[in-house]
């Protein structure tokens, strides 16, 4: 009875808020007209209905062989990092590279080094790799470590504990993360779309459209990619949701995590970590020889160095590129926190006021489907292009994941944990406070270092379409003057400062948790 | 019985049909030809369409492969890395990446006589002239950024007094007059703006002193010494298709609605506007496509001002000139 009622309740919030938006939207009351009404919205989708389907089909080409490209690489690839902390240890930098590598940096590369629909398959597929991994890691490493002492008190062996507790006690963290991945598969291929000068494809239509300055066409092209997003993100919602009734631990698992592999002696660990440094650059390395694109157009690693170092231009590289960080790194940290700040507050209230938070999901679902170059000059009709406008797009492409790893991790706190407090009397909130909070904390750090690169690469987006400062502009305008050299300076430099950022979120994050003994999700 | 193929049977078989002059070019397979054009389909390529259809290249012996463009292409870098042949191209991004860079490229025609991007305002906050754009927010693609510039300085006023802001290609808030005008093909956005019931207003640099051509056609210098005839035959079949479009510039695209531009976003009206409005721009005495001694003198002194330079040898007229 209370599931109806709560369920009836939602549509009524989504209903008032639907009819809200149309109101808004006729009266032209937000940004001059530029947030159209519902209706006619979909008046205009009805009215170019004959130009969808072929655009809709490239789109869900890709981002579909790109999500399942990615999930499987993704899994495959938690499995063995859980399995073999030294295989974790050795591609951290790679793991972060491939998350923290901006999309909008490396579609022009994609574009130039491969052909047809391999640039999109390829940006969906990097989206979805780094939060599946992570999702598969942590939930193998949080696996119950009492099944797996059962496991083993009856002779079962490595094989049996992974197959039998491990994998299926990582189910619901890797759907989870298989939801978050949804919409970031749509996302890259429409990015790569949008700039990769193909016929078709959503992306392609929203560049032919951005012209015309018609913006119910524009949110009419937002609204299909969401309804695609979506679908696939409520499939898997739906799923985890039948799954996790199953395999969620009733009682709290009390045993302390077991100690971390026998420590290493300095010189294999000294070795792990330069591999670790090291395997960036030789993957970087090795996809420009695979791809034997010409010198002139990709920089090794080497070639950046002596762009920025060694060349005639080096000492004006060199100003440039520190004035665009200086302007864009401060704007990030605050993006940063403001967005997972964000996500915590509505983690936490997503307990305490789970309607309300249910009737909020589609909106926050939009401005995650929502493409940004859409959705950028509408934005700055109504925030102006001033420092406003960056932390909104900032906060809106880091909130999303964060909230999501938060309320996953939430969900997992064990029920009679919660209910301790509850039959002493406490109230939900003092509840949340001692127990939530704290059980959930791995969570929180996860989510942490999820918005990190995020929160640049949104700061990025938005110097790139509306402010015209920092790292995202620079990027752009070398992308005119054919300036290869600066185009991978940009690159591997905010490659290298979002792993340094990881890299301290992980220290913090190792002190805290061995204090409160609890595991970490790496 | 099978069919089979060998390598003697096959040579003999391409040496009969190499050695017969009397067999029709047509008959001959084509031999493919790649060009990488510099943006999505619209009425700025009508001339190539237009000659694929009508199989001008097919009657000159050449397989046309057709790229379209968009933000993140460069088309020069898709000929360095050589998935394209030939590639449309901005002559100030040219000549500056031959000038700094080295790179191995030639100009060997231009579509544009005239560059169609200009300064494009609305007809109730007009902006007629450069000087008009001092204390005003202009917005501009970051890639234009040294264009604007170049004719600002031109024009003898300091870049800092005019507030240029990106310009993320929707003229929406240029209508809503959150910027004061921006920079675009003045042979497409007036129209757009039309629409919307608002007049615009604009200029093109080129009349302001900033005198260069666009889509300037770029090879590398390794395609130009292999496949020389190729491009002569190329020149000669996209000449033709121009000349052919430009005799009536609202007929072609409606044929198109259903092959070239469907699905493109835009409407048929807004590419006869476009198709129209472009005809004064590409058409020279010379001839589609050329290149004459003043004109290049004009582009060299211009890029001159911006501290590009460029030189004669850097274009290459003699594909022109076999025409």
């Amino acid at each position: 009875m209370a599931a109806e009622a709560s369920r009836w309740s939602g549509l009524r919030n989504a209903a008032i808020l639907l009819l809200l938006w149309e109101i808004v939207g006729r009266l032209d009351l937000v940004a001059g007209g530029a947030l159209p009404g519902l209706t006619e919205i979909l008046h205009r989708l009805w009215i170019d209905r004959a130009d969808y389907p072929l655009h809709i089909w490239a789109t869900l080409y890709a981002s579909g062989l790109g999500f399942v490209i990615g999930n499987l690489v993704g899994i495959a690839a938690g499995v063995i990092f859980a399995l073999f902390p030294a295989a974790l240890r050795v591609f951290r930098g790679v793991n972060i590279a491939v998350f923290a590598l901006p999309p909008i940096a490396i579609a022009p590369i994609l574009v130039l080094t491969l052909s047809g629909m391999a640039p999109r398959v390829t940006l969906a597929a990097m989206g979805v790799y780094f939060v599946t991994m992570t999702a598969t890691v942590i939930g193998i490493t949080q696996a119950d470590s009492r099944a797996r002492d059962l496991i083993r008190a009856y002779g079962g062996g490595r094989w049996d504990v992974l197959r039998l507790v491990q994998l299926r006690g990582a189910v619901p963290a890797i759907l989870a993360g298989l939801r978050v991945a949804a919409p970031n598969a749509v996302l890259g291929a429409i990015l790569a779309e949008f700039g990769g000068g193909g016929r078709w494809g959503l992306g392609t239509y929203l560049l032919g459209s951005l012209g015309r300055g018609e913006p119910d066409r524009l949110w009419g092209i937002g609204l299909v990619a969401t309804v695609i997003a979506g679908l696939s993100y409520a499939g898997f919602a739906l799923l985890s949701r039948r799954m996790l009734g199953a395999s969620r631990a009733v009682t709290l698992n009390a045993a302390v995590p077991e100690a971390a592999p026998a420590k290493l002696s300095p010189v294999p660990r000294l070795l792990l970590g330069l591999a670790a440094i090291a395997m960036p650059f030789l993957l970087w390395w090795g996809f420009i020889r695979l791809t034997g694109v010409p010198d002139l157009i990709s920089k090794t690693p080497w070639g950046v160095i002596d762009y920025l170092f060694l060349g005639r231009s080096a000492e004006s590289a060199q100003a440039r590129l520190l004035a665009a960080l200086a302007e864009t790194l401060p704007i990030t940290f605050v993006g940063m926190l403001a967005g997972l700040g964000f996500a915590f507050l509505l983690a936490i209230s997503s307990r305490l006021f789970p309607r309300a938070i249910a009737a909020f999901m589609p909106v926050a679902l939009i401005t995650q489907t929502m493409p940004l170059v859409a959705l950028t000059p509408l934005l700055v009709l109504i925030l102006g292009r001033g420092t406003t406008l960056t932390l909104w797009v900032t906060i809106s492409v880091t909130f999303f994941p964060a909230f999501v790893t938060l309320a996953q991790g939430l969900a997992l706190v064990p029920r009679s944990a919660e209910e301790l407090p509850r039959a002493y009397g406490a109230s939900r909130w003092t509840e949340i406070r001692m127990v939530t909070i704290p059980a959930s904390l791995p969570y929180l750090f996860a989510a942490t270092r999820l918005t990190v690169p995020r929160a640049l690469l949104g700061v990025m987006i938005a110097e790139w379409l509306a402010t015209g400062k920092g790292l995202g502009n620079l990027l752009n305008q070398s992308r005119g003057f054919l300036d290869y050299g600066m185009i991978w300076s940009v690159a591997a430099v905010s490659v290298a400062l979002s792993v340094l950022f990881y890299q301290i979120v992980v220290v913090i994050e190792r002190r805290v948790l061995r204090r409160v003994g609890m595991s970490s999700a790496e | 019985m099978t069919l089979r193929l060998t390598r003697r049977g096959f040579l003999g078989t391409a040496a009969a049909a190499a050695a017969n002059p009397l067999l029709p070019r047509s008959a001959l397979a084509a031999t493919p030809l790649t060009m990488q054009a510099a943006w999505i389909n619209d009425a700025e390529f009508a001339g190539y369409f237009l000659a694929m259809d009508e199989g001008y290249y097919a009657a000159e012996g050449l397989d046309l492969g057709y790229l379209s463009g968009g933000p993140d292409v460069i088309p020069e870098s898709t000929i360095i890395a050589g998935r394209a042949d030939l590639a449309l191209t901005t002559p100030d991004t040219t000549i500056k990446a031959i000038a700094e860079q080295g790179a191995p490229f030639k100009i060997i025609g231009a579509q544009y006589q005239k560059n169609p991007i200009g300064i494009v305002s609305l007809v109730s906050n007009p902006i007629a002239e450069p000087r008009d754009l001092i204390g005003k927010t202009l917005a501009v693609p970051p890639v234009n950024v040294i264009s604007v510039n170049a004719m600002l300085k031109l024009n003898g006023i300091d870049p800092s007094q005019v507030n240029i802001v990106p310009y993320a290609y929707d003229p929406t808030p240029l209508i809503k007059g959150e910027i004061d005008a921006s920079l675009d093909f003045t042979t497409n956005v007036p129209y757009t703006i039309g629409q919307q019931g608002v007049e615009a207003t604009s200029f093109l640099l080129y009349d302001f002193g900033f005198t260069i051509y666009n889509d300037t056609v770029v090879v590398t210098e390794e395609v130009l010494a292999e496949k020389r005839d190729l491009l002569i035959a190329w020149l000669r079949a996209s000449r033709k298709g121009w000349e052919e479009n430009f005799k009536d510039p609202a007929a072609w695209p409606p044929k198109w609605a259903d092959s070239h531009f469907k699905g493109t976003g835009r409407t048929i009206d807004n590419e006869v506007f476009f198709n129209t409005a472009q005809q004064p721009l590409i058409e020279s005495p010379s001839g589609i496509f050329a290149m004459t001694g003043e004109d290049i003198e004009k582009n060299l002194s211009a890029l001159g001002e911006v501290g590009i330079v460029g030189s004669h040898d850097m274009f290459d007229t003699s594909l022109l000139d076999a025409l």
